[in-house]
């Protein structure tokens, strides 16, 4: 009995996540008609972006256990990607985002090829450094610009350009698409070889390799993935900035911001990044507004106050706090079903 | 042909040799029991016939091909995988989740993998903890647990490092009928043990390891006489008094 009740369990949560996202896109679908404030339809969109990127940082940082500070350069080479097919070649950005998309995950293989043989807190440390030697490179580079960026010629609002100057409304659903990609994606993953062997090697990499999974292979893929999700969610940053400089990419600031939303949200859990997203991008962007009076940066210490409450309260973040009442499972369903079981 | 030779095995630590010139086989289909005092370099002999260390000298042959140094993730693919004797299991994960991984070694379909994994729960017991994290429970599960994963990724031998360690005697009694189990079913294993409870009376053979060097291998039977075992075990000292006591017994017997 338990086994078949397992099973169904089993499949039902399964199942019960591809209904939670497909709830989540319908609601984003009439969301736009609700709102009509432009202000608000900004925060939605950088909502979904930053979800997206914080989603495919959560692939290798969260499903795989590999903490990197780099994916700022991904998110850049992204952007750069877009920006160069639009500026230097006056085209569409279409070849230019799968260029960028595929140069991230080339150079994140051939970067995280040597800092892989690093392990725990040591892989962290040296993709630092390869932030700091990106954000330099990229600073020196005429080719792309240098110091002084890209900015986008002016040109008619088309899906083709995917530039929109008067509404949001395009960005809107190219976020929602961009969202759609990156959840969907990682979904299919969690139920799949890849995904157990990736949750395996965060566990125990040494586990991992003694039943058969080869961990570096594993990481590679992973890292890989995760940079190429990163290219995407650049490129779409900077179509809607209508430009692209180095500072605004490839920096530590901007790295963080892929590591912090997971954190917040919940690392390894499916939901976490969207609801890390939800919760710290309307704070950033709400407080910069009205409390500027207060003086510059009053968003960073709330940042900062909430992630020190996090990781004091509850290091498995906002699903960590749901998991707790019961409400969501937590990491890899486990943690959830077991509060579960414990709430009566 | 063997299933498992090792020849002349030695791995060095600095000048400290933990293994020192082994050579065994292991037949199919047999138990092969490895005892030997603390610190006789049991686990070490384990790490390097599973590619965790790459031994300083010598060969180790599985089915015909020579492994050595054979990074551990080939060498499980080929059908030879180990347990560990700390237990590790992928806390986060379930049960199910944790022997699904060893279960998509050879499919990649989800289904089958389940279907697996569920074959090795039930075969070790653990069917009651399918669906909960395994870093919950007890250190009895986790040694069951140990096994069942390494059992889905269908090996033909199996190392077992202390699977009895640490067990209450009920526990020890479950894990022996398992390990005969397992070679009902045509595993064939090489089990590292300090409970003789556990391992003589299970045991085709039974190799002895002291400090890094094999002093003896044979029977159960043969080894529980065997006067440099119990010297390696009991020490000089004590050894010559058994054997003056029981000198002196039979001396008195006549």
């Amino acid at each position: 009995m338990a086994e078949a009740g397992g099973a169904v369990k089993k499949t039902d949560t399964e199942g019960r996540i591809w209904l939670g996202l497909l709830a989540v896109l319908a609601l984003l679908a009439v969301i736009p008609g609700a709102i009509g404030n432009a202000f608000h339809a900004h925060v939605l969109v950088l909502i979904l972006l930053y979800a997206s990127m914080a989603q495919s940082w959560n692939i290798l940082g969260g499903y795989c256990g590999q903490i990197s500070f780099g994916h700022s350069v991904f998110f850049g080479i992204g952007a750069y990607g877009a920006g160069m097919a639009m500026v230097r070649y006056g085209s569409a950005p279409w070849l230019g985002v799968l260029a960028g998309a595929l140069a991230a995950s080339a150079v994140s293989v051939l970067i995280s090829w040597p800092c892989f043989k690093l392990r725990g807190h040591y892989f962290a440390i040296a993709t630092f450094a390869v932030v700091e030697i990106f954000g330099r490179l990229f600073l020196v580079w005429d080719w792309i610009g240098g110091a002084l960026g890209l900015d986008y010629p002016i040109m008619d609002d088309s899906w083709t350009h995917f530039l929109w100057s008067s509404d949001k409304t395009g960005y809107y659903t190219g976020a929602v698409a961009l969202f759609a990609l990156v959840f969907g994606v990682v979904r299919s993953i969690e139920g799949r070889r890849l995904g157990y062997y990736m949750r395996a090697v965060r566990e125990g990499q040494e586990t991992a390799e003694s039943l058969g999974v080869n961990s570096t292979h594993v990481k590679l893929t992973a890292m890989a993935l995760s940079a190429f999700m990163a290219a995407l969610c650049g490129a779409f940053f900077a179509q809607y900035n209508y430009r692209v400089d180095p500072p605004m990419v490839v920096s530590l600031d901007m790295s963080m911001k892929f590591v912090l939303i997971t954190i917040l949200g919940g690392m390894g859990t499916f939901w976490g990044p969207l609801l890390g997203a939800a919760v710290l991008i309307p704070l950033q962007e709400y407080t910069r507004t009205y409390l500027a009076s207060l003086g510059a940066g009053v968003d960073q210490v709330i940042y900062g106050l909430l992630i020190i409450f996090m990781m004091v309260r509850q290091p498995r973040g906002i699903m960590g706090f749901l998991a707790e009442f019961g409400i969501l499972g937590g990491r890899s369903d486990s943690a959830g079903k077991e509060a579960g079981d414990a709430s009566p | 042909m063997p299933l498992l030779e090792i020849r002349g095995l030695t791995m060095k630590f600095g000048s400290l040799a933990a293994n020192r010139d082994v050579s065994f086989d292991v037949e199919e289909g047999q138990i092969v029991g490895l005892i030997g005092p603390n610190g006789s370099g049991k686990t070490t002999l384990f790490n390097c016939v599973s590619g965790a260390y790459r031994p300083t000298a010598g060969r180790v042959t599985f089915d015909g091909t020579d492994i050595t140094g054979m990074p551990m993730y080939k060498i499980a693919r080929m059908g030879l995988t180990r347990t560990f004797q700390i237990v590790r299991p992928l806390s986060e994960m379930t049960v199910l989740e944790n022997v699904m991984v060893g279960a998509y070694l050879h499919c990649a379909d989800r289904a089958r993998a389940i279907e697996t994994a569920d074959l090795c729960i039930k075969l070790c017991y653990l069917e009651e903890w399918r669906d909960r994290p395994s870093g919950a429970m007890t250190i009895g599960n986790k040694k069951r647990l140990e096994v069942a994963r390494a059992m889905a990724t269908s090996p033909r031998l199996i190392l077992l490092d202390e699977s009895a360690a640490g067990l209450t005697s009920t526990e020890v009694n479950d894990m022996v009928s398992l390990i005969v189990k397992l070679r009902d079913e045509g595993k064939t294993i090489l089990m590292v043990e300090h409970i003789m409870e556990a391992v003589m009376p299970i045991s085709d053979k039974v190799v002895v390891l002291s400090g890094g060097a094999k002093i003896a291998e044979g029977s159960p039977g043969e080894i529980s006489r065997n006067e440099e075992v119990i010297r390696a075990y009991l020490g000089e000292k004590f050894s010559r008094r058994l054997a003056e006591a029981n000198a002196r017994r039979e001396n008195r017997d006549e």
